[in-house]
């Protein structure tokens, strides 16, 4: 029997979640300068991380709406998100004043590092989490291949 | 079946780092990985110690940080010119910044990119400015005196 809506949840979490890795990985790539992550990222050199971060996302943005290696780039995803969430709680944490001291920011107002982009990283990072769990299946298949 | 999860993870970061390796270095707007991302050609980054050596010898500090944090603490003798109200602060201080032969910005450290902006824009406008290394926290941290209260 077809039982489609598992399938299509499954569908719509991998295909926004990987949007929005290809979305946020593109203003990255195309002006890597301006972004620069802060130092609260660890001991990795931030140049080094603003090079090649972006493109790991990109990837993973791609596999995961493509359903290629879906969980194994779900659990990276969701390895990315939970460094974003720690940076962002780090800053957040250490009570760095994100809105006004430039920190995060690429002109004057930018993007801004704050509690509501927390929430929306925990949320990504649930959705991450269930696909890495969920056994990937095709959209043409009908509904348990067994 | 886990090792094979393992490997692919793996693959898709090295292949993803692999990309923006090659990206960095054809594009034509790549930049040196061994510095800070904001550093750019020319920008001319003073560690804090020698910072606080040529203020003493009559450099002049500039807060690029905005001005209610100028007003919190600063280094002594600092003007605010803050990066968000640049043009402002600017005019008001331009007969003190073309008199001046060494000018030294800083802003909030931690990855702040005001005090870069501030350097350029005044590049731009023929005043060579130098960049204090991490900042208002590197001063702070080293234990130099500060000066706090709104300025007159």
């Amino acid at each position: 029997l077809i039982r489609p809506t598992p399938k299509l949840l499954e569908w719509a979490l991998a295909l926004g979640l990987g949007a929005v890795f290809v979305y946020a990985s593109l203003d990255k790539i195309l002006e890597p300068a301006a972004f620069g992550p802060s130092r609260e990222l660890g001991p990795l050199p931030a140049n080094l991380l603003a090079v090649t971060l972006p493109w790991v996302e990109l990837l993973t943005g791609l596999l995961l709406a493509s359903g290629f290696w879906r969980r194994e780039a779900a659990a990276l995803a969701a390895l990315m998100l939970l460094m974003f969430v720690a940076a962002v709680g780090a800053a957040l944490w250490r009570g760095i004043d994100i809105e006004n001291c430039g920190c995060f920011s690429v002109s004057g107002k930018g993007r801004r590092a704050g509690a509501s982009l927390l929430v929306a990283d925990v949320a990504l990072l649930a959705a991450a989490v269930q696909l890495a769990r969920t056994r990937p299946t095709a959209l043409t298949t009908p509904g348990g291949a067994a | 079946m886990r090792s094979r999860s393992t490997a692919r993870v793996a693959a898709i970061v090295a292949f993803g780092a692999g990309l923006g390796l090659a990206w960095n270095a054809s594009s034509g707007r790549g930049f040196a990985l061994d510095r800070n991302v904001m550093v750019k050609e020319g920008d001319e980054i003073v560690p804090v110690a020698a910072a606080r050596a040529r203020l003493e010898a009559g450099a002049l500090a500039l807060d690029a940080r905005p001005v209610d944090f100028y007003d919190m603490g600063r280094i002594p003798g600092a003007l605010s010119l803050p990066e968000d109200d640049f043009d402002a602060a600017f005019t008001r201080l331009e007969t003190r910044l073309r008199a001046s032969s060494d000018v030294l910005v800083y802003c909030a450290g931690f990855g702040c990119e005001a005090s870069h902006i501030v350097s350029r824009k005044l590049k731009q406008r023929g005043i060579p400015a130098a960049i204090l290394e991490e900042g208002w926290p590197a001063w702070q941290d080293a234990g130099y005196p500060v000066e706090e209260g709104p300025r007159p």
